[in-house]
């Protein structure tokens, strides 16, 4: 995939980009990254790229005015907006099928569609009791299946054929976020539930983990050892702090830590902070360092195993609120918009939601160069 | 994440900037003293650890008679400390260093818990959020998790359904019960402690938090039968509770209601209705508890009472502070006048803090706990009994064993 041209060669695309160049005292784009056009009316909750088995990259994003949109990304850094589809209510989760050629979504108005993309159809696949918060599609050897978390406290697996799940589990909380890399899946829930699942055969429990973090969660994401097998997974926190936690790993309470970020000194005392949540976590897919998002508006790039931050972004004017990479770890997208961190009153309808897209082959190597 | 094993020897080298786990040390006490070794005086200790906080609690049975509050000056007291209680302490005290570092393990958690709180409060940190002082533990009642997506989303719906104003009232509601947990909370220490036990206790009522949002989560207030009982005891305790309005949004505001009781000291009865509900093993967990009045006095209570229902998380700090850790949360009105013996058992604490109504509650409690928290006369030896009856403990002959309820003035 060849390198994103600069943004001069975005600036004729749409409306969208109108005050782009002129970015003086506007920092909704302090880095310079490239705007992805006709970005959601409302806050985007999630984001999410195309897998390998599709050419090309394509982008989805679920958002706040109920839509979910589809981008197609091209090499040149053009966003050409292919298709949408509506939800009853918004958007919380998305996630491809392996093949690239359906999209789920999973909506707060409690049920879960596939959309097929080549038809442009969506149906529904899921119902739970309650706003469905994640979505996340399991292929395994032997079955394939969705699995979608829900604040009802249930996680179901559904069939996309048959309207009743195949399998149901409780959770004990409702749920707040959830992963899944075969053989694994890590579910957290609401009063720092942490539940790691295995998925061979059937999902099954395995255990549940005392989370590190005194806060609620908020995001989850596992990683993979150097044999790419998920062998943990790192949790991200309203705390602005968060914890890698190793699982299968002899020493795994040993090697498991924590650290803080998306925080920021105050300039006139010192030792007092403003602490923003951490909104979302993606793991590179090459190189396995680690991009978080924050509600202060930045985004960092991290080395856990080298436990070195490699990159803090300047930050932007609004919270960014999900972040992915594509399946070659050459795009890291991210969405900038509101994500309720300071409630209602600094909710501004009328404020644009972006979508950026940065290069992220290089700025994401391991630090050591492992 | 790892303990630091440095740490626990009160001599790590990175304090604050450890990668490591320093338990409880986030600001709090400081480590736990090495065992027999203390020859490093309070100061020399500091000196190593520049970034860390307090070194206090160095050794805690011999203050029998000093009688400044842990909460308080511990600044000055901080080289006497750890010179006086220094080597001669750690051989004959050998059997209470269990006590003594769970002592301290409370200490430090108290305090962590207040630094927590400090920073939650200044730095703008999203409110409604569980919280547990320390990672192993359960979260501490009285605040309910609730993510901002859902916030959102009742906003949206509120919205539509033109009834913005009651989501502000309950979101305002909300506020209020968390900004007056916190202060409850910045306030803790070991006289009042207590006020965190019978909320901890509380804790498992919390599964069904202050989501009362909606029609979907009308199964908070009424669509579980056992949740009447409970709700008609709340209503009862709770006298600023504002009748329903209308439909989905007075469910969520009675929550919030029932919450901001806590200010006005009965912490526990009001947070648990508000939360009690949903899970039929709870409720009775939270009737128990509703039917004294006192907070503090059904923590114990509420311990020993309900024992599997509440058996889960809630107990965690509760457990570990009062009862699994042998410790002691002193200042209580422990026999005699000492402040701090490192010995006031669960008992005392509970029943000798001010704020709890002691009359009725005390003999409910008291009946029902008495084997754990106290222990009948003619257990103790005749030792034991002298001790108990003496004003003040004698160094080595502290006993191990709960007073009997008989000798506890309250």
């Amino acid at each position: 995939m060849s390198l994103f041209g600069t943004t001069s060669k975005f600036g004729s695309n749409g409306s969208s980009v109108g005050t782009f160049g002129s970015a003086a005292a506007d920092h909704h784009n302090p880095m310079k990254d490239i705007e992805v056009t006709s970005s959601p009316d409302d806050s985007i909750g999630c984001l999410s790229f195309s897998p390998a088995s599709l050419p090309g990259n394509f982008l989805v994003a679920g958002s706040w005015a109920n839509d979910v949109r589809c981008w197609e990304v091209q090499d040149n850094g053009q966003t050409v907006p292919k298709a949408q589809h509506i939800h009853a209510g918004p958007v919380l989760g998305v996630c491809w099928s392996d093949d690239g050629s359906k999209v789920f979504t999973a909506s707060c108005d409690k049920t879960a569609k596939m959309w097929d993309l080549n038809s442009n159809l969506a149906i529904q696949i899921a119902q739970h009791d309650a706003p469905i918060k994640t979505v996340h599609w399991i292929k395994a050897s032997n079955y394939r299946c969705v699995m979608t978390g829900s604040w009802d406290r249930t996680l179901k697996f559904w069939d996309t054929r048959s309207s009743n799940p195949v399998m149901a589990l409780q959770l004990p909380e409702r749920c707040y976020c959830a992963d899944v890399v075969y053989p694994m899946a890590v579910v957290a829930t609401a009063r720092r539930g942490l539940i790691v699942y295995q998925l061979e055969n059937q999902p099954s429990e395995v255990r549940r983990v005392e989370s590190s973090l005194k806060f609620q969660n908020r995001c989850v994401a596992i990683f993979k050892d150097k044999h790419n097998k998920p062998n943990g997974f790192a949790l991200g926190s309203i705390e602005g702090k968060i914890a890698f936690h190793y699982l299968n790993v002899p020493n795994s309470v040993k090697d498991s830590f924590t650290f803080k970020c998306h925080r920021s000194n105050r300039a006139n005392s010192s030792g007092s902070q403003d602490i923003y949540a951490v909104n979302g976590m993606a793991f590179h897919p090459i190189h396995g360092t680690l991009a978080t998002v924050g509600s202060d508006g930045r985004f960092n790039f991290w080395d856990k195993d080298g436990r070195a931050k490699l990159k803090t972004s300047e930050p932007l004017d609004q919270p960014i609120s999900a972040c992915c990479f594509n399946h070659n770890g050459n795009i890291f997208a991210y969405a900038s918009s509101y994500d309720w961190s300071k409630g209602h009153e600094f909710y501004n309808p009328k404020r644009k939601n972006y979508i950026f897209l940065r290069n992220a082959a290089e700025e994401l190597k391991p630090r050591n160069g492992k | 994440m790892t303990v630091c094993q440095f740490f626990l020897q009160g001599r790590c080298r990175f304090g604050d900037r450890c990668w490591n786990e320093h338990p409880g040390a986030r600001g709090a006490g400081g480590a736990r003293p090495p065992p027999a070794s203390q020859q490093l005086s309070a100061s020399n200790r500091r000196g190593w650890n520049a970034s860390s906080q307090r070194y206090s609690n160095v050794i805690q049975p011999s203050s029998f008679s000093r009688s400044t509050p842990w909460g308080g000056s511990r600044g000055p007291d901080q080289a006497s400390f750890g010179s006086s209680t220094g080597s001669g302490f750690g051989a004959a005290q050998r059997p209470f260093a269990s006590l003594s570092s769970g002592d301290q393990d409370e200490q430090k958690l108290l305090e962590g818990i207040v630094k927590d709180v400090e920073v939650w409060e200044s730095s703008g940190q999203w409110m409604f959020s569980a919280y547990s002082p320390l990672k192993t533990q359960p979260p501490v009642a009285g605040f309910t998790d609730i993510s901002p997506e859902e916030l959102r989303l009742e906003y949206h719906n509120f919205l539509t359904s033109n009834n913005l104003q009651s989501y502000l009232n309950s979101v305002q509601q909300l506020i209020t019960q968390w900004k007056n947990r916190i202060n409850q909370l910045k306030t803790i220490n070991k006289s009042n402690r207590v006020a965190l036990l019978p909320n901890l206790n509380n804790g498992v009522n919390q599964a069904a938090p202050a989501l009362g949002f909606g029609s979907t989560q009308a199964r908070m207030f009424g669509s579980s039968g056992s949740s009447k009982s409970v709700q008609n005891f709340s209503f009862k305790t709770s006298p600023g509770f504002a009748p329903a309005t209308s439909g989905s949004p007075s469910v969520f505001g009675t929550l919030p209601a029932l919450g901001a009781v806590p200010s006005a000291g009965s912490a526990v009865s009001a947070s648990t209705p508000a939360f009690g509900f949903g899970k039929p093993q709870i409720t009775s967990a939270a009737s128990f508890s509703f039917k004294t009045p006192a907070a503090s006095g059904f923590g114990s209570a509420g311990f020993s009472a309900a024992p599997t229902s509440l058996a889960g998380s809630p107990f965690g700090a509760a457990m570990a502070l009062a009862f699994g850790g042998g410790t002691s949360v002193a200042g209580f009105g422990s026999p005699g006048s000492q402040s701090h013996t490192a010995f006031s058992k669960p008992s005392n604490n509970i029943f000798g803090s001010s704020s709890i109504p002691t009359s009725l509650p005390v003999s409910n409690v008291i009946s029902a706990t008495d084997k754990v928290l106290f222990t009948p006369k003619d257990q103790l030896t005749q030792e034991e009994l002298e001790q108990f009856q003496s004003k003040k403990f004698t160094l080595g002959k502290i006993p191990l064993k709960p007073p009997p309820v008989e000798l506890i003035h309250i």
